[in-house]
């Protein structure tokens, strides 16, 4: 691995601009979804094969009855551990030089199986390309040396990049700055992701914003228990049977000549 | 020295059999090398990934036809445990295991092919209606998509041991029996070793054929 590189997000700077948003379907040429008012300026309303990021919108009553407008840019997390990829079939999803998560488009089959096994609810399918369409935290540009989109764009400093303890640290710095139920989320699941949240409030208060996020138990009984288990099986049953062949041997039957008018076949 | 042939199977049960065989045979190739990712070279042989999971899904459809007309086929005699021979039976191990001087009398299927009749029965039905949710997952509750997942693979697990057990007993564990599903013919020492009951009780009823016996067909059906 390169460097681990860490993309932050400061919540408690977002202005919900969604410069972001807009510089990412730029970058990565996706064309923009008709969608309709449904009374809040988020929009489109959920990720979408054609919009990688997002900016929540949410409503907020706190503890002491103050309401308060909370924004959250929701995307893929880079998991260290990370479902999508440990059930990718084709090694399409895998983890490049810098700890992110990316995707190989052509070697998509289009299984779904990423879908279901990413706590983010993050992989989104395309129905004309029969593909899987997510993040790769502009794969390209940190190849290029350069900024992912979405960091670029950010007017207000919410959005940075950078190595891994420099992020982290700055994470931390600006949590204790915001004091209160301030928190860092991220590097405490799935072994750490490349996406980390300064969150101004708790974590549970955010709105599709797993508390406790981590692959699925039934993903993992399925790809560490049952897949190992397929082939553990069957080799039992293999050695079982060439025991059995050498030590008891074959239950041949007591064969009838013909006398009966039989032939031969 | 010619061993006397009966007549055990039918060509529809033959078809239906190998039916059942083949497509189980593809989606198990098919499924191992998406399951296992150092199988993935197999893959280019057949044009890709994609090709590959386009070939399970269909296979998945032919199995599923497959298993409902083996369901008809041989619901009758090997869906239900009879007693108290199949319990017998399972107490010695079908005499597979160690040497048993009074053998349960056992008809047209043993315990141990009805078991794994029942098996393919029970888990090829799990893996047609996983696999159908598998293929088609978006719009479902993401748990049950997942439980579908488990499931899926525990067939797999069962089925493809259960394959291999299949597969040694009517090659080398036990000889003369594999002629049953190719030719439908099987030699009467065979059938009064393996199943005496059903031999008996053919023999009995006057329903028992004999190769080239005269006044019945002697032709491979
Ligand atoms: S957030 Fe989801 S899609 Fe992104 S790396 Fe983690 S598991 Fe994969
Ligand atoms: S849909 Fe594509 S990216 Fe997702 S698991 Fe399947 S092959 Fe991999
Ligand atoms: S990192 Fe790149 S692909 Fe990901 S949200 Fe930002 S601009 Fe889009």
């Amino acid at each position: 691995m390169k460097q681990e590189l860490i993309k932050l997000i400061d919540l408690s700077r977002c202005t919900a601009c969604r410069g972001c948003q807009v510089a990412c379907k730029q970058w990565n040429e996706l064309p923009a979804s008709e969608t309709h008012n449904f009374g809040s300026y988020q929009n489109p309303p959920d990720l979408e094969w054609n919009t990688w990021t997002l900016i929540r919108f949410q409503e907020y009553v706190d503890a002491q009855g103050r309401l308060q407008w909370l924004f959250r840019k929701d995307g893929c997390m880079h998991c260290t551990d990370a479902g999508c990829v440990k059930v990718c079939p084709t090694q399409a999803l895998f983890h490049t030089e810098f700890g992110t998560v990316a995707l190989n488009t052509d070697k998509c089959i289009g299984c779904k199986l990423c879908i279901f096994a990413c706590p983010f609810n993050v992989p989104r399918f395309d129905e004309e390309t029969k593909k899987i369409s997510k993040c790769d935290l502009c794969q390209s540009r940190l190849q290029a040396g350069q900024p992912p989109a979405c960091v670029l764009s950010c007017p207000t400093g919410a959005l940075q990049i950078g190595a891994k303890d420099a992020m982290l640290a700055a994470a931390h710095r600006r949590v204790r700055e915001l004091g209160g139920d301030a928190s860092v989320y991220g590097e405490q699941f799935v072994e750490g992701t490349h996406v980390v949240y300064v969150l101004p409030e708790k974590a549970e208060v955010f709105e599709k914003l797993p508390a406790k996020p981590e692959i699925p138990t039934s993903i993992m009984v399925w790809k560490d228990i049952l897949k190992p288990a397929g082939l553990l099986a069957a080799g039992t049953v293999v050695a079982g049977a060439f025991l059995h062949y050498i030590t008891h041997g074959p239950k041949n039957p007591e064969e009838e000549i013909n006398q009966e008018g039989g032939t031969q076949i | 020295m010619n061993k006397v042939m009966i007549k055990a199977t039918g060509p529809f049960e033959r078809i239906v059999h190998w039916c059942l065989a083949i497509s189980c045979l593809i989606l198990c190739a098919s499924g191992m090398v998406m399951m296992y990712h150092s199988l993935q070279g197999f893959g280019t042989l057949v044009g890709g990934m994609a090709a590959v999971k386009t070939i399970h899904n269909y296979s998945g459809v032919f199995f599923a036809v497959s298993l409902f007309l083996a369901l008809l086929v041989w619901w009758k005699e090997a869906g239900m445990f009879s007693s108290p021979e199949d319990w017998q039976w399972f107490k010695v191990a079908g005499g597979y295991l160690w040497k048993v001087d009074q053998m349960p009398e056992i008809g047209k299927y043993n315990p141990g092919q009805k078991l794994f009749f029942l098996t393919i029965v029970i888990f090829g039905t799990g893996m047609v209606v996983s696999g159908f949710f598998m293929w088609f997952p978006l719009g479902y509750e993401p748990g049950l998509i997942r439980f579908m997942y488990v499931l899926h693979a525990l067939g797999f697990v069962i089925i493809f041991a259960f394959f291999w057990v299949h597969l040694y007993l009517v090659t080398l564990g036990a000889p003369g029996s594999a002629s049953a599903m190719f030719t439908g013919w099987v030699s009467k020492g065979w059938a009064r070793t393996q199943h005496p009951k059903w031999l008996r009780e053919m023999e009995e009823k006057g329903t028992l054929v004999v190769y080239g016996k005269k006044g019945q067909s002697g032709r491979h059906c």
